[in-house]
Order: C-alpha cells, then structure tokens, then sequence
C-alpha cells in the first residue's frame, strides 16, 4: 500500500473549480514534460485531466487504490502528483528521459499509481484483484480505474467486466476515457464500440455516461458510483484528446501529439495565461 | 557489404507487400492498431479491398487469419513485435501453428529498438516462435533484405513470423546480395573466432570484425536471418574453422540464436566456448531512445570486442569502437 495514491490531505474540500484549476495545472505540467522532446502522450493528458484532477481530488490518501491500465496515460497521474506536490520536482523533469524511472509508457516502477501497464487492456482484470483482496481482508478502499474506449477492443477488458459484474466488486469504479481516439485513427473509423454505457450495464454494472471534462459531473458520478452497494460501477466519461489547448491544429495526432518548438511556445503561453486569469 | 554510417530507406516492407500484392490476390493484410508504424499505410490506399482493420485485438485476429488461410487467402498479420507472439501465444499455436496455415505473422520493433519499455520492447518473441512446430522464424539485417522478404515467403509451407525494425532501415549489403532462406549466410571466414548474428545485431558484429581484425583477430562472420529452421550444417562448419563462437541478437539469450547455435553445435559434438551477446536474462527499461538501450544492456560493438577479446584471452584491454557518426536519415549502429 505504500505506492497508493496519497492525493489530498485529510479533511480538504474540493470544489468544482479547484478540480477545474488542478485540470488546467495537469494540462500545463504535461505540456512542460512533452515539450522538450517536441513529441509525446500529451493527448492522453488533455483528454484525461479532468478525469484525473477529479480522482486525486476524491481518493483517501493511503487507502484508496489508483490503477491506470493504459500506460501511455500514465503522464496524467504523475502531472497531478506533481502539481499536488507528491512527485519530486526533478524526479518529473526527468520525464521520458534515458535512465529515468519516470518513463513515458507506465512501468512496473513508475511511482503514484498503484498499478499500470504498457500492454493494453489488463489492468481492469488487475484492477479487480485488488477490489478481491480488499473484499478478503475486509477493507472499504476503493479501486479507481482508469482506463481507454480503445482498450474495451481487447477480449480480456470484457473478461474482466464479467468477473467483476458477477463477484459484484462494488468498491471497483471505473473512469472509462471515451476519447474516441486510438493509433490508426477515430475509433468509430476503424471498429464499433458503441453503445458503450448499455455494453457495461448489461454485464452487470452500474453504468453513466457523462462529459469528462465536467468535473462538477464527474464528483457527482463518482459519489454515485461510490453509492452502488452491490455492483462495478463504470463513468464512461465522454472527451477530446485536444481539449483545452486550443492552440493545437484540429488534426492533431491523438495518441502521439507532436509539438514542435514555436507549437510548445504557444501552448504554454496559452495555458498560463488562462492559469493566470483564473487568479486575475 | 557497405560501411557505415549506412543510408537508409523508409518503408521497404512496404512497399515489396504491395509490389506482390498486386498480382497475388490471395494476399489479405491485417493490421492491429498499427497501420502506419507497420508500413502498410501503403497497402490501405492502395489494395483498400484487401486491407482489413483488425482493431487491438490480436487474439481475435490470429484466429480470424488461421481460418482466413483455412479458406486460401495468404494473411499478413501486422503489429508490434511484442503484442504479435506473447499476447496471442495460445491463439498462433492452436489456429495457426497446429492446423500448419500458411500466416504470415510480421512483428515489428524487435529487442529494445524501442524506448517505449518492457511492455514494448519484443525480447522473447524469438523464443516463443521458434518453440512453436512447424514454424519458419525470421529476423532478417537490413533493407535489402527487407525488400527481399515479401517474395520469399509467401509460398513457404505453413506459419512464418518475421521480425521487422520499425522506422529508417539501414542498408548494409549491396543490391546484389540475395536473402536466401536455406543458407546461413557467411560474410566472412576466420580462425579465432566465429561472430554470428541475426537482424539487427549484424550491423555492430560487422563494426566489432572489423576492429578485431585490424587487431590481429581472424573472425569469421555468420549473418543468420533464418533462425527456424536453423541452418546447423553452415555454422557447425564455420565453427569448426575456429577456436571460439560469440553470438549477438537483439533479444533474450535464452531462446534465441544463442541457443540455437549451443544447440546447433553440441550435437555436433564441437566444443567450443561460446559466449552469448542479447538481453541477460532480464527486462529492459523505458528510456529517451533505443541506442541508449542498445548501449546499456550491452548489445553495443564495444561489448562485442570486449567479450570476443576476453574469450580469447588476449592481453591487455580490448580494442576501442570508432564512435557511432550518423547524420539524420544515417544509421550506424552504437
């Protein structure tokens, strides 16, 4: 339990607009570690930060477990450890660097994350045996879950969906990121993933489907989720891997964003600017 | 044979599927998720009516290209190294291996060529092919190898898996140097010791020859782009020239050419110390970029020379590599 995520401190409340702060704080941190390689998860980032402000504004710090099955996501969380000061400075700026245990694609070693993994579409099945080993011990940590609308064409995602719809794994809540983005293009071009919130309640989970990029929304799904007493719960958290970054043209590659000197100029212009207006 | 900084070319594989696609139509091309990284964006604008997205799913996709063969399509199955042979293991043996279907399984971004981390980085996918009956494993050194590859397979008997770099592709052989699927191929003979490696290895064991040769050091060097089924007449006979046998892959020492050279060798009863240059038995890491890989887990030409110097007890400190030059659009192995 030592690598849990210890989000916010005992006692704190977040509001909605903090949560949106610490999005816009996740977007610009991500923006710092992809720049200097002009290249990078930047869209996973974009599209997730929401998501993720809103979990380590929500997880009980030392108790409740983060999994983030896709690895490549794994810049989100370690963005907001950052910001929440739980990740050293220098350990971050060493973000994808040789040698450095903060790599671009989740590890085995990457730190705040309770488990993440390169090879799509097996952490919910981990995800699930961490909710079994709390239901054995008698434990009420929940198991947040990140995970990608692309992973759900992995055969194991739904392997994972029926074993944790029929155990009932309660305290398992998942953020599903509908980005409708994967390698070789939109998902929608290449496969059929739809209707996503009737695929997960018909294997037995509480299902919503939502603007992830609301956190207002996104608090409310989660205490929903956190409600269930007796099913999975999955937020099927509807997004855009460019979101609030506006100056990145519109064909920007999702999964791999390319950002070129002047383009990172721009973008860290453009963020700490609204950063700044929000304290103005 | 060239000398480095080689050239490069972009998508060889490419374009030689689509070359013979063009007047085979039984050739289909799958691809999981990786179309572009796999070189055949190219077969999707051009053969779009046999090009089928398979979607990250790669179990699904194995069994959907056995029984696609059952049927006398020639499937091309297209993903990285490491998602095309651990992940749908059960799926190649029982639909493709076991039934002996002629599926073309092409792995991109062997060893740790990519810095995107173990969950990346294909350093078992030799073993785990070559353990399977019945099929043809390949790993073939440079571009005009690549170029070659598409023709010479597609009519082998039964299962073959290709590993394939991704990216710029080095060209080391001249344009007349033709892959030859039954023959390991012999660059060089020598008397001390034999260097003999697959795919991406070649490049640094030509550097590592030429280094020792200049130091007094007779190498043979052995290019072995067939790695099942294993060409033991030519390596035994190689070996028995010399005093000492180094092998050098991009993968795990277990599993691959190292042990099928061991193996090739001990049943020949040839005792000769061998040393084995891949993966120690261990993952790799993520990391900026690959050469740093290359250099860390000791694929480099430095480490060549300095465990062929060291197995031939020669004195004093191993010779140094010349420094990796390469301008952009060059590639010279570290």
């Amino acid at each position: 339990m030592e690598r849990s995520v210890r989000a916010s401190s005992r006692g704190t409340r977040w509001t909605a607009e903090d949560r949106d702060e610490l999005a816009l704080r996740i977007r610009l941190r991500a923006v710092r570690m992809v720049a200097p390689q002009g290249f990078g998860y930047l869209g996973q980032a974009l599209s997730a930060a929401e998501q993720v402000a809103t979990v380590f504004t929500t997880a009980r710090p030392g108790i409740d477990r983060l999994v983030c099955s896709p690895g490549h996501y794994v810049i989100a969380p370690f963005a907001a450890a950052a910001e929440m000061g739980l990740l050293d400075e220098e350990l971050v700026s060493a973000y994808g660097h040789n040698g450095s245990p903060i790599e671009a694609i989740g590890t085995e070693r990457s730190p705040v994350v309770d488990y993440t993994c390169g090879s799509l579409g097996q952490g919910l099945s981990a995800a699930a045996g961490f909710a079994l080993s709390d239901r054995f011990n008698g434990s009420a940590a929940r198991t947040y879950t990140l995970i990608s609308d692309g992973e759900m064409e992995e055969g194991q995602v739904w392997e994972a969906a029926i074993f944790a719809g029929h155990f009932g794994l309660d305290r398992l809540i998942v953020l599903l990121d509908a980005n409708n983005s994967q390698v070789d293009g939109p998902i929608d071009t290449i496969t059929t993933i739809e209707p996503i919130a009737e695929k997960w309640a018909a294997f037995g989970w509480h299902a919503q489907d939502i603007d992830g990029h609301d956190t207002a929304s996104l608090a409310e799904a989660i205490a929903a989720a956190d409600a269930e007493t007796a099913r999975p719960s999955v937020v099927v958290c509807r997004t855009s891997t460019v979101h609030g970054l506006e100056c990145l043209p519109s064909d920007a590659d999702g999964h791999f964003i390319k950002l070129p000197p002047e383009l990172a100029e721009a973008a860290l212009a453009e963020l700490t600017a609204k950063l700044e207006a929000r304290h103005a | 044979m060239r000398e480095p900084p080689y050239l490069t070319e972009l998508k060889p594989y490419g374009r030689a599927l689509v070359d013979l696609a063009n007047h085979r139509a039984e050739i289909l091309c799958l691809s999981g998720d990786l179309t572009r990284q796999c070189e055949v964006d190219l077969f999707q604008e051009q053969i779009p009516d046999r090009f089928v997205h398979g979607g990250m799913a790669e179990a699904n996709m194995m069994s959907l290209a056995g029984a696609l063969a059952r049927c006398g399509h020639i499937p091309f199955v297209h993903t990285f190294g490491v998602f095309a042979t651990r992940r749908p293991f059960d799926q190649i043996a029982n639909a493709i291996a076991y039934p002996n279907l002629p599926v073309r399984i092409m792995g991109f971004m062997p060893g740790v060529s990519t810095p995107g981390g173990p969950s990346h980085q294909a350093i078992d996918d030799v073993a785990l092919m070559r353990a399977l009956p019945n099929m043809t494993v390949i790993d073939v050194a440079d571009a005009v190898e690549v170029r070659q590859v598409v023709e010479a397979i597609v009519d082998l008997p039964g299962p073959v898996y290709v590993r394939l770099k991704r990216g710029e592709i080095p060209v080391l052989f001249d344009d007349d140097h033709v892959l030859n699927l039954t023959r390991a191929d012999v660059i060089q003979r020598g008397t001390d010791v034999a260097l003999v490696a697959s795919g991406m290895m070649l490049a640094p064991t030509l550097a590592a020859a030429r280094v020792l040769g200049k130091h007094g050091v007779s190498v043979a060097v052995v290019n072995v782009p067939v790695l099942k089924p294993f060409d033991a007449a030519t390596i035994c006979q190689v070996v028995a020239e010399t005093r000492a046998v180094v092998t050098a892959e991009n993968h795990s020492v277990i599993g691959g050419l190292g042990s099928a050279v061991a193996e090739a060798i001990s049943e020949a009863g040839l005792g000769r110390p061998l040393r084995r240059i891949g993966l120690q038995d261990t993952f790799a890491e993520g990391s900026l970029d690959g050469p740093y890989l290359f250099e860390k887990y000791g694929l480099s030409t430095q480490e060549l020379i300095r465990v062929t110097w060291s197995l031939l007890g020669r004195p004093g400190d191993p010779p140094h590599a010349p420094a990796a030059r390469a301008e952009r659009g060059e590639y010279s192995p570290v």
